[in-house]
């Protein structure tokens, strides 16, 4: 199992954790990840406010030196995910765009075909590897972890271009939850919005929804979070104390990236899943499974 | 259920059902048979009035459009509430004048520019081409269910938030080429609780049961708006350090943009959150010097489209022609 890897930027800075323990879990699972490491920024939907030819090309271009790998793309960012699926399905389904597109490619020496997939690490884990094979490589089962599923936005809509979970009742972080050997913790607020687009535009609006998402949660019974998205982990994780101060509440409600879930299971150490680098420590949700 | 001076509660009614029922199939049942005090607004029948929206296992949908077999099945249960974001009168209809006058404000009609030779038939009508018509195609079918009003997630928390149906009706008329009064209209929307406060949720377009896709719509309305010049909101700082940072390294540079967005007094406001972010190794710091090996081909892409500039109008989408 092999893929063009594309971290997307927030993962290459801000969230590097998920970025590096993508990157160990990955090679305990033997999927093999070869980094983009010449592949531009998707945009994140904001190149698709000024420009949608220019963010269309942006985009193709990602694909193009995939296409020249010979690998499907696998990314962490559920953004990057939406901006490339829908990119992706206008190139396939419009043969006049594409060829368009490729006469500006071609003139900075690239082309698309149109053959690469786009996938997300979780769609990766549940279908291509198979939460069976996971299952039999979890060595410290997540027991008596509450964990509350969010899936956010991009992972899930808009469906005709993403198409894995029903964006009504999404199963699959659910499913890899409880594969894991954790309580997934079901909650109204999963597929809503945590606000990470307009975070600096109008941050008292996405401080809102911080709020909210971590409070449903937490209703829910949920003692940790886990998101398979870097930019909601910064709005929920990075922005909580804003949240509590502005809603006047307590939440203490760590974050996990996808991938530390996943680590914890597979026994890697605290040191090697860089909790230390979440804002809201994680290291009380964890003490069922590793011990205080 | 609403009562006048109760709580709402929930209320369980037990029918029979064939298959290929509606949801509103159901609601006239219950109606005529069980409880002849149900309330809720229905008209067509055929999912083109727009009346019956109502959430149905918390999602808007149309009553008439919904089958209840595969409902029930998927969810194994049959909830239906009326919308999200609306104020409630009794129980499933709601109150929607606060959509109504934000559809007003954003003032739904054309202003009509002379039409010039090139524009106009030998009879003097306006002749609108195939790929003009299509970029306002979708927009043009909402019809004002709610159904995107109450999905919205910018409307869960900013009550004043213009909302996904109004601003999909700016697009009808910023997008149409009979359009005289462009630069007022994109001014009003670019202002607080307009375009620029929708969060890309894209639940308006998920749920929509016409396919109108608001979320392309502000998109389409958004880079009109930038074209126009219409410039002065942190919304197109936002953007504009973002297309800024990728022309210049390839990749978001998200230090500047912090600083790009908010404005230098601003930032200062947000120097605790960058020192806690510091201290756990996360403070992006600028990406001043570094930028991906192949940023040539990157800003080659840029300097081929910008040169097309007037060729490919804000708004190009695959809709517009470029398929088929």
């Amino acid at each position: 199992m092999k893929y063009a890897y594309y971290p997307g930027c927030a993962s290459q800075t801000i969230t590097k954790e998920y970025d590096s323990t993508t990157k160990k879990v990955c090679k305990i699972l033997g999927i093999e990840l070869l980094e983009m490491t010449d592949a531009n920024c998707c945009g994140a939907g904001l190149i698709t406010d000024y420009n949608y030819e220019l963010s269309i090309t942006l985009n193709a271009r990602i694909f193009a030196i995939a296409e020249k790998m010979g690998l499907d793309i696998m990314t962490i960012c559920s953004t990057c995910l939406m901006i490339m699926s829908r990119a992706n399905k206008e190139l396939k389904e419009f043969p006049k765009l594409l060829k368009k597109v490729n006469k500006t490619l071609e003139k900075a020496g690239l082309h698309y075909s149109g053959n690469v997939k786009v996938t997300h690490f979780l769609w990766t884990l549940s279908q291509d590897y198979g939460l069976d094979k996971l299952k039999a490589m979890v060595k410290k089962p997540l027991k008596d972890m509450k964990i509350a599923p969010y899936y956010g936005c991009h992972i899930l809509r808009p469906s005709n271009a993403l198409g894995f979970d029903d964006p009504e009742k999404p199963v699959s972080l659910e499913r890899l939850i409880e594969t894991l050997g954790g309580d997934a913790m079901p909650n109204e607020g999963k597929t809503r919005c945590c606000g990470f687009q307009i975070v600096l535009v109008t941050q008292e609006t996405a401080v809102d929804m911080i709020g909210n998402r971590l409070k449903e949660a937490k209703d829910a019974g949920g003692k940790c979070m886990v998101s398979p998205c870097p930019l909601c982990h910064i709005n929920l994780d990075s922005y909580q104390r804003e949240a509590e101060k502005k809603t006047h509440q307590k939440f203490e409600m760590p974050v996990f990236h996808l991938s530390q879930i996943v680590g914890l299971a597979l026994g890697m150490s605290i040191d090697e899943l860089e909790l230390g680098r979440h804002l809201v420590s994680p290291e009380n949700a964890i003490t069922t499974v590793v011990g205080d | 259920m609403t009562v006048k001076g109760c709580e709402p509660f929930l209320q369980a009614y037990d029918i029979d059902v064939n298959n290929g029922d509606t949801i509103l199939d159901a609601l006239h049942k219950i109606k005529d048979v069980q409880d002849g005090t149900l309330s809720f607004r229905r008209s067509c029948r055929s999912a083109i009035c727009g009346s019956c929206a109502v959430n149905i296992n918390g999602a808007p949908k149309l009553a008439c459009k919904t089958q209840i077999l595969p409902e029930f099945e998927k969810h194994g249960r049959l909830t239906i509430e009326p919308l999200s974001n609306f104020p409630v009168i009794k129980d499933l209809v709601v109150d929607f004048d606060s959509f109504w006058e934000k559809v007003h404000k954003i003032e739904p009609y054309l202003t009509p520019k002379e039409s010039s030779a090139k524009t106009k038939d030998k009879d003097g009508f306006w002749i609108i081409k195939k790929q003009d018509a299509l970029k306002i195609d979708d927009v043009s079918n909402c019809i004002f269910c709610g159904s995107c009003y109450s999905a919205c997630n910018t409307m869960a928390v900013d009550n004043q938030f213009i909302g996904p149906a109004a601003l999909a009706k700016v697009w009808r008329f910023a997008g149409d080429v009979r359009e005289g009064n462009n630069k007022k209209r994109l001014a009003k929307v670019s202002e607080d609780h307009g375009i620029w406060s929708c969060s890309r949720c894209v639940e308006c377009t998920q749920v929509c049961p016409k396919d109108v896709k608001p979320l392309i719509a502000i998109e389409d309305t958004r880079a009109k708006a930038i074209k126009a010049g219409i410039k002065d909101n942190a919304g197109v700082r936002h953007v504009e350090s973002m297309v800024d940072s990728v022309k210049r390294t390839g990749l978001l540079d998200e230090a500047t943009m912090t600083v790009k967005t908010l404005g230098f007094m601003r930032s200062l406001g947000i120097i605790p959150l960058g020192l806690k972010m510091e201290f756990h190794g996360k403070m992006p710091l600028p990406n001043l010097f570094k930028s991906i090996k192949g940023i040539e081909e990157v800003k080659k892409i840029y300097e081929e489209v910008e040169k097309k500039g007037s060729r490919v109008k804000a708004g190009t989408h695959p809709k517009d022609g470029w398929g088929s």
